[in-house]
Protein backbone atom coordinates (compact mmCIF):
# COMPACT_ATOMS: atom_id res chain seq x y z
CA UNK A 1 0.00 0.00 0.00
CA UNK A 2 1.16 3.53 -0.77
CA UNK A 3 0.11 6.13 1.80
CA UNK A 4 0.17 9.84 0.85
CA UNK A 5 -0.57 12.79 3.14
CA UNK A 6 -2.57 15.64 1.59
CA UNK A 7 -3.51 17.50 4.77
CA UNK A 8 -1.99 17.00 8.24
CA UNK A 9 -3.49 19.87 10.24
CA UNK A 10 -6.28 19.77 12.83
CA UNK A 11 -9.26 22.06 13.54
CA UNK A 12 -8.85 24.74 10.85
CA UNK A 13 -6.55 25.31 7.87
CA UNK A 14 -3.49 27.34 8.84
CA UNK A 15 -2.10 29.23 5.83
CA UNK A 16 1.11 31.24 6.12
CA UNK A 17 4.87 30.93 5.73
CA UNK A 18 5.16 29.39 9.21
CA UNK A 19 3.39 26.21 8.02
CA UNK A 20 5.05 25.84 4.60
CA UNK A 21 7.11 22.76 5.42
CA UNK A 22 4.51 20.54 7.13
CA UNK A 23 1.55 22.15 5.40
CA UNK A 24 -1.55 24.00 6.57
CA UNK A 25 -4.34 21.89 5.06
CA UNK A 26 -6.71 19.93 7.26
CA UNK A 27 -6.88 16.14 7.46
CA UNK A 28 -6.78 14.03 4.32
CA UNK A 29 -4.70 10.91 3.57
CA UNK A 30 -4.91 8.62 0.56
CA UNK A 31 -4.06 4.92 0.47
CA UNK A 32 -3.38 3.22 -2.88
CA UNK A 33 -3.72 -0.54 -2.82
CA UNK A 34 -1.44 -2.89 -4.74
CA UNK A 35 -4.10 -3.19 -7.46
CA UNK A 36 -4.62 0.58 -7.74
CA UNK A 37 -7.60 0.63 -5.35
CA UNK A 38 -8.08 4.08 -3.82
CA UNK A 39 -9.06 4.67 -0.20
CA UNK A 40 -9.39 8.27 1.02
CA UNK A 41 -9.12 8.91 4.76
CA UNK A 42 -11.11 12.03 5.71
CA UNK A 43 -12.01 15.02 3.58
CA UNK A 44 -10.32 18.08 5.09
CA UNK A 45 -8.97 20.79 2.77
CA UNK A 46 -6.16 18.43 1.74
CA UNK A 47 -8.81 16.69 -0.37
CA UNK A 48 -8.84 19.61 -2.82
CA UNK A 49 -5.26 18.98 -3.94
CA UNK A 50 -5.85 15.23 -4.10
CA UNK A 51 -8.90 15.91 -6.27
CA UNK A 52 -6.81 17.92 -8.74
CA UNK A 53 -4.31 15.04 -9.05
CA UNK A 54 -7.11 12.53 -9.54
CA UNK A 55 -8.64 14.59 -12.36
CA UNK A 56 -5.56 13.81 -14.46
CA UNK A 57 -6.44 10.12 -14.18
CA UNK A 58 -9.63 8.08 -14.70
CA UNK A 59 -11.59 10.44 -12.44
CA UNK A 60 -11.23 13.16 -15.09
CA UNK A 61 -13.10 10.92 -17.54
CA UNK A 62 -15.82 9.90 -15.11
CA UNK A 63 -14.43 6.41 -14.76
CA UNK A 64 -13.06 6.60 -11.23
CA UNK A 65 -14.18 4.86 -8.06
CA UNK A 66 -12.93 5.31 -4.51
CA UNK A 67 -13.80 4.50 -0.93
CA UNK A 68 -13.88 7.31 1.63
CA UNK A 69 -13.42 6.44 5.30
CA UNK A 70 -14.69 9.29 7.44
CA UNK A 71 -13.43 9.34 11.04
CA UNK A 72 -16.14 11.83 12.10
CA UNK A 73 -17.83 14.91 10.70
CA UNK A 74 -16.03 17.77 12.46
CA UNK A 75 -15.36 20.51 9.89
CA UNK A 76 -11.65 19.80 9.53
CA UNK A 77 -12.56 16.30 8.30
CA UNK A 78 -15.23 17.24 5.74
CA UNK A 79 -14.60 20.83 4.63
CA UNK A 80 -12.78 19.84 1.45
CA UNK A 81 -15.72 17.85 0.10
CA UNK A 82 -17.57 20.71 -1.70
CA UNK A 83 -14.31 21.51 -3.53
CA UNK A 84 -13.40 17.95 -4.54
CA UNK A 85 -13.41 18.14 -8.35
CA UNK A 86 -13.98 14.37 -9.02
CA UNK A 87 -17.30 14.55 -7.13
CA UNK A 88 -18.65 16.80 -9.89
CA UNK A 89 -17.88 14.40 -12.75
CA UNK A 90 -20.78 12.11 -13.72
CA UNK A 91 -19.68 8.49 -13.87
CA UNK A 92 -17.35 8.64 -10.88
CA UNK A 93 -18.52 6.82 -7.79
CA UNK A 94 -17.67 7.21 -4.13
CA UNK A 95 -18.71 5.08 -1.24
CA UNK A 96 -18.40 7.00 2.03
CA UNK A 97 -18.21 4.98 5.24
CA UNK A 98 -18.76 7.13 8.31
CA UNK A 99 -19.87 7.40 11.88
CA UNK A 100 -23.66 7.67 12.20
CA UNK A 101 -26.48 5.54 13.51
CA UNK A 102 -27.76 4.97 9.99
CA UNK A 103 -26.74 5.69 6.41
CA UNK A 104 -29.58 8.21 6.04
CA UNK A 105 -28.33 10.11 9.10
CA UNK A 106 -24.85 10.13 7.55
CA UNK A 107 -26.38 11.46 4.34
CA UNK A 108 -28.13 14.16 6.36
CA UNK A 109 -24.81 15.27 7.85
CA UNK A 110 -23.18 15.76 4.43
CA UNK A 111 -26.41 17.20 3.01
CA UNK A 112 -26.33 19.80 5.80
CA UNK A 113 -22.89 20.91 4.65
CA UNK A 114 -24.25 21.60 1.15
CA UNK A 115 -27.37 23.42 2.40
CA UNK A 116 -27.99 26.59 0.32
CA UNK A 117 -27.39 28.81 3.37
CA UNK A 118 -23.78 27.63 3.32
CA UNK A 119 -22.94 26.40 -0.16
CA UNK A 120 -24.02 27.16 -3.71
CA UNK A 121 -24.05 23.39 -4.32
CA UNK A 122 -27.30 23.26 -2.30
CA UNK A 123 -27.59 19.48 -2.23
CA UNK A 124 -25.58 16.28 -2.64
CA UNK A 125 -27.92 15.61 -5.56
CA UNK A 126 -26.20 18.37 -7.51
CA UNK A 127 -22.89 16.55 -7.43
CA UNK A 128 -22.46 14.69 -10.70
CA UNK A 129 -20.80 11.61 -9.22
CA UNK A 130 -22.63 8.79 -7.47
CA UNK A 131 -22.21 9.12 -3.71
CA UNK A 132 -23.21 6.16 -1.59
CA UNK A 133 -23.29 6.47 2.18
CA UNK A 134 -22.70 3.66 4.63
CA UNK A 135 -22.90 3.83 8.41
CA UNK A 136 -19.96 1.95 9.92
CA UNK A 137 -20.49 -0.80 12.47
CA UNK A 138 -17.43 -0.94 14.72
CA UNK A 139 -15.71 -4.27 15.16
CA UNK A 140 -17.25 -5.67 11.97
CA UNK A 141 -14.63 -5.94 9.20
CA UNK A 142 -15.81 -5.09 5.70
CA UNK A 143 -14.26 -5.73 2.29
CA UNK A 144 -13.46 -3.06 -0.28
CA UNK A 145 -12.52 -5.50 -3.04
CA UNK A 146 -8.98 -6.10 -4.28
CA UNK A 147 -8.29 -8.02 -1.10
CA UNK A 148 -8.58 -4.91 1.05
CA UNK A 149 -10.38 -5.27 4.34
CA UNK A 150 -11.25 -2.52 6.79
CA UNK A 151 -12.13 -2.64 10.46
CA UNK A 152 -13.17 0.29 12.65
CA UNK A 153 -13.16 1.02 16.37
CA UNK A 154 -14.51 3.97 18.32
CA UNK A 155 -12.17 6.40 20.09
CA UNK A 156 -13.25 9.02 22.66
CA UNK A 157 -12.92 12.56 21.25
CA UNK A 158 -13.94 15.27 23.70
CA UNK A 159 -17.71 15.47 23.95
CA UNK A 160 -18.06 13.03 21.05
CA UNK A 161 -16.22 10.11 19.44
CA UNK A 162 -14.24 9.45 16.29
CA UNK A 163 -13.59 6.28 14.35
CA UNK A 164 -10.16 4.75 13.94
CA UNK A 165 -9.71 2.51 10.89
CA UNK A 166 -7.40 -0.43 10.19
CA UNK A 167 -6.85 -1.14 6.50
CA UNK A 168 -5.27 -4.46 5.51
CA UNK A 169 -4.11 -5.83 2.21
CA UNK A 170 -1.90 -8.86 1.58
CA UNK A 171 -0.79 -9.05 5.20
CA UNK A 172 0.14 -5.35 5.39
CA UNK A 173 -1.71 -2.94 7.66
CA UNK A 174 -2.23 0.80 7.99
CA UNK A 175 -4.12 2.24 10.96
CA UNK A 176 -5.60 5.75 10.88
CA UNK A 177 -6.43 7.21 14.30
CA UNK A 178 -6.98 10.98 14.17
CA UNK A 179 -8.75 13.01 16.88
CA UNK A 180 -8.53 10.99 20.07
CA UNK A 181 -8.33 12.01 23.70
CA UNK A 182 -7.77 8.86 25.75
CA UNK A 183 -8.88 8.62 29.35
CA UNK A 184 -6.16 8.22 32.00
CA UNK A 185 -5.78 4.50 31.31
CA UNK A 186 -4.93 5.07 27.63
CA UNK A 187 -6.56 3.32 24.66
CA UNK A 188 -9.31 0.75 25.25
CA UNK A 189 -8.55 -2.95 24.74
CA UNK A 190 -10.63 -2.89 21.57
CA UNK A 191 -8.69 0.06 20.17
CA UNK A 192 -5.32 -1.45 21.16
CA UNK A 193 -6.35 -4.60 19.31
CA UNK A 194 -7.10 -2.49 16.24
CA UNK A 195 -3.64 -0.83 16.42
CA UNK A 196 -1.78 -4.05 17.34
CA UNK A 197 1.32 -4.73 15.25
CA UNK A 198 0.35 -2.30 12.48
CA UNK A 199 2.99 -1.60 9.85
CA UNK A 200 1.99 2.07 10.05
CA UNK A 201 -0.04 3.88 12.72
CA UNK A 202 -1.14 7.41 11.73
CA UNK A 203 -2.01 8.94 15.09
CA UNK A 204 -3.39 12.20 16.42
CA UNK A 205 -0.55 14.37 17.68
CA UNK A 206 -2.30 17.69 18.15
CA UNK A 207 -0.51 18.95 21.26
CA UNK A 208 2.49 19.12 23.51
CA UNK A 209 1.71 17.42 26.85
CA UNK A 210 1.47 20.87 28.50
CA UNK A 211 -1.09 22.17 25.98
CA UNK A 212 -2.98 18.90 26.18
CA UNK A 213 -3.20 19.20 29.99
CA UNK A 214 -4.60 22.72 29.63
CA UNK A 215 -7.12 21.74 26.93
CA UNK A 216 -8.01 18.26 28.08
CA UNK A 217 -11.74 18.52 27.35
CA UNK A 218 -11.07 19.09 23.65
CA UNK A 219 -10.26 15.41 23.24
CA UNK A 220 -6.92 15.38 21.43
CA UNK A 221 -3.62 13.58 21.97
CA UNK A 222 -0.19 14.88 22.80
CA UNK A 223 2.92 13.36 21.23
CA UNK A 224 3.36 11.45 24.50
CA UNK A 225 -0.10 9.89 24.12
CA UNK A 226 0.74 8.96 20.52
CA UNK A 227 4.08 7.41 21.54
CA UNK A 228 2.40 5.53 24.37
CA UNK A 229 -0.27 4.05 22.06
CA UNK A 230 2.37 3.10 19.46
CA UNK A 231 4.59 1.46 22.04
CA UNK A 232 1.78 -0.48 23.70
CA UNK A 233 0.43 -1.71 20.36
CA UNK A 234 3.89 -2.66 19.08
CA UNK A 235 3.52 -0.89 15.74
CA UNK A 236 6.43 -0.79 13.28
CA UNK A 237 6.04 2.86 12.34
CA UNK A 238 4.28 5.85 13.89
CA UNK A 239 3.25 8.87 11.81
CA UNK A 240 2.47 12.00 13.83
CA UNK A 241 -0.62 13.77 12.44
CA UNK A 242 -3.29 16.48 13.03
CA UNK A 243 -1.06 19.25 14.41
CA UNK A 244 -2.58 22.22 16.21
CA UNK A 245 -3.29 25.17 13.89
CA UNK A 246 -1.09 27.49 15.96
CA UNK A 247 2.03 25.30 15.79
CA UNK A 248 4.51 26.52 13.19
CA UNK A 249 7.00 24.21 11.47
CA UNK A 250 9.67 24.72 14.11
CA UNK A 251 7.27 23.64 16.84
CA UNK A 252 6.40 20.48 14.89
CA UNK A 253 10.16 19.75 14.53
CA UNK A 254 10.33 19.99 18.32
CA UNK A 255 7.31 17.68 18.75
CA UNK A 256 9.02 15.08 16.56
CA UNK A 257 12.23 15.18 18.62
CA UNK A 258 10.28 14.90 21.84
CA UNK A 259 8.10 12.10 20.48
CA UNK A 260 11.21 10.10 19.52
CA UNK A 261 12.43 10.42 23.10
CA UNK A 262 9.03 9.27 24.41
CA UNK A 263 9.13 6.18 22.18
CA UNK A 264 12.67 5.31 23.30
CA UNK A 265 11.74 5.91 26.92
CA UNK A 266 8.97 3.32 26.51
CA UNK A 267 11.33 0.80 24.97
CA UNK A 268 9.93 1.22 21.44
CA UNK A 269 13.37 1.92 19.98
CA UNK A 270 12.57 -0.22 16.91
CA UNK A 271 9.51 1.87 16.07
CA UNK A 272 10.20 4.21 13.15
CA UNK A 273 8.90 7.75 13.71
CA UNK A 274 7.71 10.11 10.99
CA UNK A 275 6.18 13.56 11.35
CA UNK A 276 3.59 13.59 8.56
CA UNK A 277 3.78 16.47 6.13
CA UNK A 278 1.82 17.39 3.04
CA UNK A 279 3.02 15.58 -0.06
CA UNK A 280 4.87 12.86 1.87
CA UNK A 281 4.40 9.28 0.65
CA UNK A 282 5.13 6.18 2.75
CA UNK A 283 5.34 2.70 1.22
CA UNK A 284 3.86 0.05 3.48
CA UNK B 1 -11.23 54.71 9.82
CA UNK B 2 -8.43 52.18 9.96
CA UNK B 3 -8.79 49.13 7.75
CA UNK B 4 -6.85 45.86 7.91
CA UNK B 5 -7.21 42.74 5.76
CA UNK B 6 -7.04 39.40 7.60
CA UNK B 7 -8.35 37.08 4.86
CA UNK B 8 -8.57 37.86 1.14
CA UNK B 9 -9.43 34.49 -0.43
CA UNK B 10 -12.67 33.16 -1.83
CA UNK B 11 -14.20 29.67 -1.65
CA UNK B 12 -11.73 27.79 0.57
CA UNK B 13 -8.54 28.51 2.51
CA UNK B 14 -5.37 27.71 0.55
CA UNK B 15 -2.27 27.13 2.68
CA UNK B 16 1.10 26.63 1.02
CA UNK B 17 4.12 28.48 -0.31
CA UNK B 18 2.24 29.70 -3.41
CA UNK B 19 0.04 31.94 -1.25
CA UNK B 20 2.60 33.27 1.22
CA UNK B 21 2.52 36.85 -0.05
CA UNK B 22 -1.20 37.48 -0.62
CA UNK B 23 -2.31 34.99 2.04
CA UNK B 24 -4.48 31.90 2.02
CA UNK B 25 -7.20 32.75 4.54
CA UNK B 26 -10.81 33.30 3.52
CA UNK B 27 -12.60 36.66 3.70
CA UNK B 28 -12.22 38.88 6.76
CA UNK B 29 -11.58 42.64 6.98
CA UNK B 30 -11.40 44.65 10.22
CA UNK B 31 -12.37 48.33 10.43
CA UNK B 32 -11.88 50.63 13.42
CA UNK B 33 -13.51 54.04 13.44
CA UNK B 34 -12.00 57.22 14.90
CA UNK B 35 -14.50 56.86 17.77
CA UNK B 36 -13.25 53.32 18.50
CA UNK B 37 -16.12 51.36 16.95
CA UNK B 38 -14.91 47.91 15.83
CA UNK B 39 -16.55 46.59 12.68
CA UNK B 40 -15.61 43.23 11.17
CA UNK B 41 -16.58 42.47 7.57
CA UNK B 42 -17.10 38.73 7.14
CA UNK B 43 -15.85 35.89 9.30
CA UNK B 44 -13.75 33.62 7.06
CA UNK B 45 -10.64 31.92 8.45
CA UNK B 46 -8.85 35.29 8.63
CA UNK B 47 -11.03 35.93 11.69
CA UNK B 48 -8.93 33.49 13.76
CA UNK B 49 -5.82 35.69 13.56
CA UNK B 50 -7.86 38.87 14.07
CA UNK B 51 -9.25 37.24 17.22
CA UNK B 52 -5.73 36.62 18.52
CA UNK B 53 -4.96 40.32 18.04
CA UNK B 54 -8.19 41.48 19.68
CA UNK B 55 -7.41 39.31 22.71
CA UNK B 56 -4.38 41.56 23.28
CA UNK B 57 -6.81 44.49 23.64
CA UNK B 58 -9.97 44.84 25.76
CA UNK B 59 -11.38 41.60 24.35
CA UNK B 60 -8.84 39.62 26.39
CA UNK B 61 -10.39 41.05 29.57
CA UNK B 62 -13.96 40.54 28.40
CA UNK B 63 -14.44 44.26 27.75
CA UNK B 64 -14.62 44.24 23.97
CA UNK B 65 -17.47 45.14 21.69
CA UNK B 66 -17.62 44.53 17.94
CA UNK B 67 -20.10 44.40 15.10
CA UNK B 68 -19.85 41.62 12.52
CA UNK B 69 -21.32 42.47 9.13
CA UNK B 70 -21.73 39.29 7.13
CA UNK B 71 -22.02 39.54 3.32
CA UNK B 72 -23.76 36.14 3.23
CA UNK B 73 -23.40 32.85 5.06
CA UNK B 74 -21.48 30.75 2.51
CA UNK B 75 -18.74 28.85 4.36
CA UNK B 76 -15.86 31.06 3.25
CA UNK B 77 -17.57 33.99 5.00
CA UNK B 78 -18.40 32.38 8.36
CA UNK B 79 -16.00 29.45 8.87
CA UNK B 80 -13.65 31.40 11.15
CA UNK B 81 -16.31 32.07 13.81
CA UNK B 82 -15.83 28.87 15.87
CA UNK B 83 -12.12 29.76 16.15
CA UNK B 84 -12.63 33.41 17.13
CA UNK B 85 -11.16 33.52 20.64
CA UNK B 86 -13.02 36.68 21.85
CA UNK B 87 -16.33 34.80 21.48
CA UNK B 88 -15.23 32.42 24.20
CA UNK B 89 -14.54 35.20 26.73
CA UNK B 90 -17.40 36.24 29.00
CA UNK B 91 -18.24 39.94 28.97
CA UNK B 92 -17.43 40.59 25.31
CA UNK B 93 -20.33 41.82 23.23
CA UNK B 94 -20.97 41.05 19.61
CA UNK B 95 -23.72 41.71 17.17
CA UNK B 96 -23.92 39.75 13.93
CA UNK B 97 -25.70 41.32 10.96
CA UNK B 98 -26.80 39.62 7.77
CA UNK B 99 -29.63 39.65 5.27
CA UNK B 100 -32.94 38.26 6.53
CA UNK B 101 -34.13 34.98 5.02
CA UNK B 102 -37.67 33.70 5.07
CA UNK B 103 -37.82 30.63 7.30
CA UNK B 104 -34.15 30.54 8.33
CA UNK B 105 -33.32 32.66 11.39
CA UNK B 106 -29.77 34.03 11.23
CA UNK B 107 -29.01 32.75 14.72
CA UNK B 108 -29.77 29.16 13.75
CA UNK B 109 -27.75 29.44 10.51
CA UNK B 110 -24.73 30.52 12.58
CA UNK B 111 -25.42 28.13 15.48
CA UNK B 112 -25.70 25.09 13.21
CA UNK B 113 -22.02 25.54 12.37
CA UNK B 114 -21.25 24.73 16.02
CA UNK B 115 -23.67 21.83 16.33
CA UNK B 116 -22.83 18.20 16.79
CA UNK B 117 -21.55 16.47 14.65
CA UNK B 118 -19.78 19.41 12.94
CA UNK B 119 -18.05 21.05 15.91
CA UNK B 120 -17.22 20.26 19.51
CA UNK B 121 -18.60 23.31 21.34
CA UNK B 122 -22.30 24.12 20.89
CA UNK B 123 -23.15 27.75 20.19
CA UNK B 124 -25.09 27.91 23.46
CA UNK B 125 -21.79 27.41 25.28
CA UNK B 126 -20.25 30.54 23.73
CA UNK B 127 -19.46 32.83 26.68
CA UNK B 128 -19.67 36.26 25.06
CA UNK B 129 -22.97 38.07 24.51
CA UNK B 130 -24.00 37.58 20.89
CA UNK B 131 -26.93 39.37 19.31
CA UNK B 132 -28.28 38.90 15.80
CA UNK B 133 -29.86 41.49 13.51
CA UNK B 134 -31.48 40.51 10.25
CA UNK B 135 -31.41 43.17 7.55
CA UNK B 136 -33.78 43.98 4.72
CA UNK B 137 -32.32 44.83 1.31
CA UNK B 138 -30.93 48.37 1.35
CA UNK B 139 -30.88 48.58 5.17
CA UNK B 140 -29.23 51.64 6.76
CA UNK B 141 -28.26 51.93 10.43
CA UNK B 142 -25.66 53.39 12.76
CA UNK B 143 -23.01 51.64 14.81
CA UNK B 144 -21.55 54.22 17.19
CA UNK B 145 -19.87 56.81 14.96
CA UNK B 146 -20.13 54.58 11.87
CA UNK B 147 -23.03 54.97 9.44
CA UNK B 148 -23.80 51.74 7.59
CA UNK B 149 -25.72 51.47 4.33
CA UNK B 150 -26.15 48.42 2.16
CA UNK B 151 -27.17 47.08 -1.24
CA UNK B 152 -28.13 43.71 -2.62
CA UNK B 153 -25.52 41.88 -4.70
CA UNK B 154 -25.91 39.39 -7.54
CA UNK B 155 -24.80 36.05 -6.07
CA UNK B 156 -26.34 32.60 -5.49
CA UNK B 157 -28.46 32.84 -2.30
CA UNK B 158 -27.89 36.66 -2.49
CA UNK B 159 -25.10 38.59 -0.79
CA UNK B 160 -25.04 42.09 0.72
CA UNK B 161 -22.61 44.96 0.09
CA UNK B 162 -21.92 47.32 2.99
CA UNK B 163 -20.79 50.94 2.97
CA UNK B 164 -19.21 52.40 6.09
CA UNK B 165 -19.06 56.18 6.60
CA UNK B 166 -17.58 57.98 9.56
CA UNK B 167 -15.82 61.13 10.61
CA UNK B 168 -16.84 64.78 10.51
CA UNK B 169 -18.05 66.45 7.31
CA UNK B 170 -14.66 68.19 7.08
CA UNK B 171 -12.79 64.87 6.73
CA UNK B 172 -15.28 62.12 5.88
CA UNK B 173 -14.06 58.53 5.60
CA UNK B 174 -15.92 56.06 3.44
CA UNK B 175 -15.43 52.53 2.25
CA UNK B 176 -17.57 49.95 0.48
CA UNK B 177 -17.19 46.17 0.89
CA UNK B 178 -18.82 44.40 -2.07
CA UNK B 179 -18.26 40.66 -2.22
CA UNK B 180 -19.51 38.15 -3.53
CA UNK B 181 -21.13 39.30 -6.75
CA UNK B 182 -21.40 38.47 -10.41
CA UNK B 183 -21.57 41.33 -12.89
CA UNK B 184 -25.11 42.44 -13.63
CA UNK B 185 -25.58 41.02 -17.11
CA UNK B 186 -25.88 37.25 -17.67
CA UNK B 187 -27.86 35.84 -14.74
CA UNK B 188 -30.14 37.27 -12.10
CA UNK B 189 -29.38 35.33 -8.93
CA UNK B 190 -31.91 34.72 -6.21
CA UNK B 191 -32.32 32.15 -3.47
CA UNK B 192 -32.86 29.28 -5.92
CA UNK B 193 -30.06 27.04 -7.19
CA UNK B 194 -28.24 28.78 -10.01
CA UNK B 195 -27.93 26.94 -13.32
CA UNK B 196 -25.70 28.15 -16.13
CA UNK B 197 -27.62 30.37 -18.55
CA UNK B 198 -28.80 28.59 -21.70
CA UNK B 199 -26.27 29.39 -24.38
CA UNK B 200 -27.48 31.93 -26.89
CA UNK B 201 -30.80 32.44 -25.08
CA UNK B 202 -31.65 36.04 -24.30
CA UNK B 203 -32.40 36.95 -20.67
CA UNK B 204 -36.06 37.66 -19.94
CA UNK B 205 -36.77 41.40 -20.06
CA UNK B 206 -37.79 41.46 -16.37
CA UNK B 207 -34.42 40.00 -15.39
CA UNK B 208 -32.58 42.55 -17.53
CA UNK B 209 -34.51 45.35 -15.86
CA UNK B 210 -33.90 43.98 -12.35
CA UNK B 211 -30.18 43.54 -13.04
CA UNK B 212 -30.08 47.17 -14.20
CA UNK B 213 -31.67 48.26 -10.92
CA UNK B 214 -29.24 46.18 -8.85
CA UNK B 215 -26.25 47.58 -10.69
CA UNK B 216 -27.55 51.13 -10.24
CA UNK B 217 -28.10 50.57 -6.52
CA UNK B 218 -24.56 49.23 -6.06
CA UNK B 219 -23.15 52.23 -7.95
CA UNK B 220 -25.25 54.53 -5.77
CA UNK B 221 -23.88 52.80 -2.67
CA UNK B 222 -20.30 53.27 -3.92
CA UNK B 223 -20.79 56.86 -5.11
CA UNK B 224 -17.77 58.96 -4.12
CA UNK B 225 -16.38 56.36 -1.70
CA UNK B 226 -12.66 56.57 -0.99
CA UNK B 227 -12.19 52.83 -1.19
CA UNK B 228 -14.15 50.03 -2.84
CA UNK B 229 -13.26 46.45 -1.89
CA UNK B 230 -14.77 44.33 -4.66
CA UNK B 231 -14.98 40.66 -5.67
CA UNK B 232 -12.44 40.01 -8.45
CA UNK B 233 -12.20 36.22 -8.29
CA UNK B 234 -12.40 35.36 -11.98
CA UNK B 235 -10.33 35.84 -15.08
CA UNK B 236 -12.39 36.56 -18.22
CA UNK B 237 -12.05 32.93 -19.35
CA UNK B 238 -13.12 31.58 -15.96
CA UNK B 239 -16.14 33.87 -15.93
CA UNK B 240 -17.23 32.65 -19.36
CA UNK B 241 -17.00 29.05 -18.10
CA UNK B 242 -18.75 29.62 -14.76
CA UNK B 243 -21.07 32.63 -14.97
CA UNK B 244 -23.43 30.82 -12.58
CA UNK B 245 -20.90 30.83 -9.71
CA UNK B 246 -21.65 34.47 -8.96
CA UNK B 247 -18.25 36.18 -9.11
CA UNK B 248 -16.74 39.12 -11.00
CA UNK B 249 -13.56 39.81 -12.93
CA UNK B 250 -11.24 42.75 -12.19
CA UNK B 251 -12.70 44.52 -15.25
CA UNK B 252 -16.21 44.25 -13.77
CA UNK B 253 -14.90 45.73 -10.52
CA UNK B 254 -13.18 48.58 -12.40
CA UNK B 255 -16.42 49.34 -14.26
CA UNK B 256 -18.32 49.75 -10.99
CA UNK B 257 -15.51 51.80 -9.41
CA UNK B 258 -15.32 54.19 -12.40
CA UNK B 259 -19.10 54.55 -12.67
CA UNK B 260 -19.25 55.48 -8.97
CA UNK B 261 -16.24 57.82 -8.96
CA UNK B 262 -14.37 55.77 -6.37
CA UNK B 263 -10.76 56.76 -5.62
CA UNK B 264 -9.23 53.39 -4.83
CA UNK B 265 -10.32 49.90 -5.86
CA UNK B 266 -9.10 46.90 -3.85
CA UNK B 267 -9.37 43.60 -5.74
CA UNK B 268 -10.62 40.98 -3.27
CA UNK B 269 -11.87 37.38 -2.86
CA UNK B 270 -9.01 35.93 -4.89
CA UNK B 271 -9.51 32.53 -6.50
CA UNK B 272 -8.10 29.72 -4.36
CA UNK B 273 -6.05 28.34 -7.26
CA UNK B 274 -4.34 31.69 -8.01
CA UNK B 275 -0.73 31.75 -6.75
CA UNK B 276 1.11 34.92 -5.71
CA UNK B 277 2.88 35.38 -9.06
CA UNK B 278 -0.38 35.00 -10.96
CA UNK B 279 -2.04 37.57 -8.68
CA UNK B 280 0.81 39.99 -9.45
CA UNK B 281 -0.14 39.62 -13.13
CA UNK B 282 -3.86 40.09 -12.41
CA UNK B 283 -3.03 43.30 -10.55
CA UNK B 284 -0.71 44.58 -13.29
CA UNK B 285 -3.37 43.95 -15.94
CA UNK B 286 -6.04 45.70 -13.88
CA UNK B 287 -3.76 48.70 -13.34
CA UNK B 288 -3.09 48.89 -17.06
CA UNK B 289 -6.81 48.80 -17.72
CA UNK B 290 -7.46 51.61 -15.23
CA UNK B 291 -4.47 53.71 -16.36
CA UNK B 292 -5.35 57.31 -17.12
CA UNK B 293 -8.72 57.09 -15.35
CA UNK B 294 -7.36 58.36 -12.03
CA UNK B 295 -8.50 55.17 -10.31
CA UNK B 296 -5.88 53.59 -8.04
CA UNK B 297 -6.01 49.77 -8.06
CA UNK B 298 -4.67 47.54 -5.27
CA UNK B 299 -4.89 43.79 -4.74
CA UNK B 300 -5.85 42.84 -1.19
CA UNK B 301 -3.29 40.83 0.74
CA UNK B 302 -3.25 39.66 4.33
CA UNK B 303 -1.81 42.43 6.45
CA UNK B 304 -2.72 45.23 3.99
CA UNK B 305 -3.56 48.17 6.19
CA UNK B 306 -4.55 51.77 5.59
CA UNK B 307 -6.08 54.73 7.37
CA UNK B 308 -8.84 56.34 5.34
CA UNK B 309 -8.03 59.68 7.00
CA UNK B 310 -4.70 59.61 5.18
CA UNK B 311 -6.40 58.87 1.85
CA UNK B 312 -8.87 61.80 1.92
ZN1 LIG C 1 -9.86 17.01 13.64
ZN1 LIG D 1 -17.15 33.84 -1.04
ZN1 LIG E 1 -20.58 33.00 -1.83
Amino acid sequence: MRVTFHGVRGSIPAPGPETNRYGGNTSCVSVRGAGGELVILDMGTGLVGLGKELMAQEFGRGAGAATVLLSHAHWDHIQGFPFFAPAFVPGNSFRVHGMARSSSLLEGILEGQMNPSYSPISSLRNLGATIELVAVTTGMPFDLGGGISVCAALNPHGSTAALAFRIEQAGRSVVYAPDVGYPDGGPSAEVLALYRGADLLIHDCTYTPADRAERRTRGYSSYADAADAAARAGVAQLAMFHYDQDYGDDVVDELARACRAELDHRGATACTLTAAREGMTLEV
Amino acid sequence: MKVRFWGVRGSIPVPGPRTNRYGGNTSCVAVRSPGGTDVVLDAGTGLRKLGQELMQRGFGEGKGEAHLLISHTHWDHIQGLPFFAPLHKAGNQFCVYARERAGTPLRSVIATQYDDPYFAVPFDAVKADVDFRELGDGARFELGDVRVSSARLNHPWIATAYRLDSGPASSPASMVYATDTAPFRDILFGEAVAAPPASGAALPAVDVARLGELRASLIDLCRGAQVLVHDAQFTDAEYRERPHWGHSTPDDAIDIALAAGVKTLVLFHHAPERGDDELDLVLAAARARAAGSGLEVLAAHEGLEFDLAERA
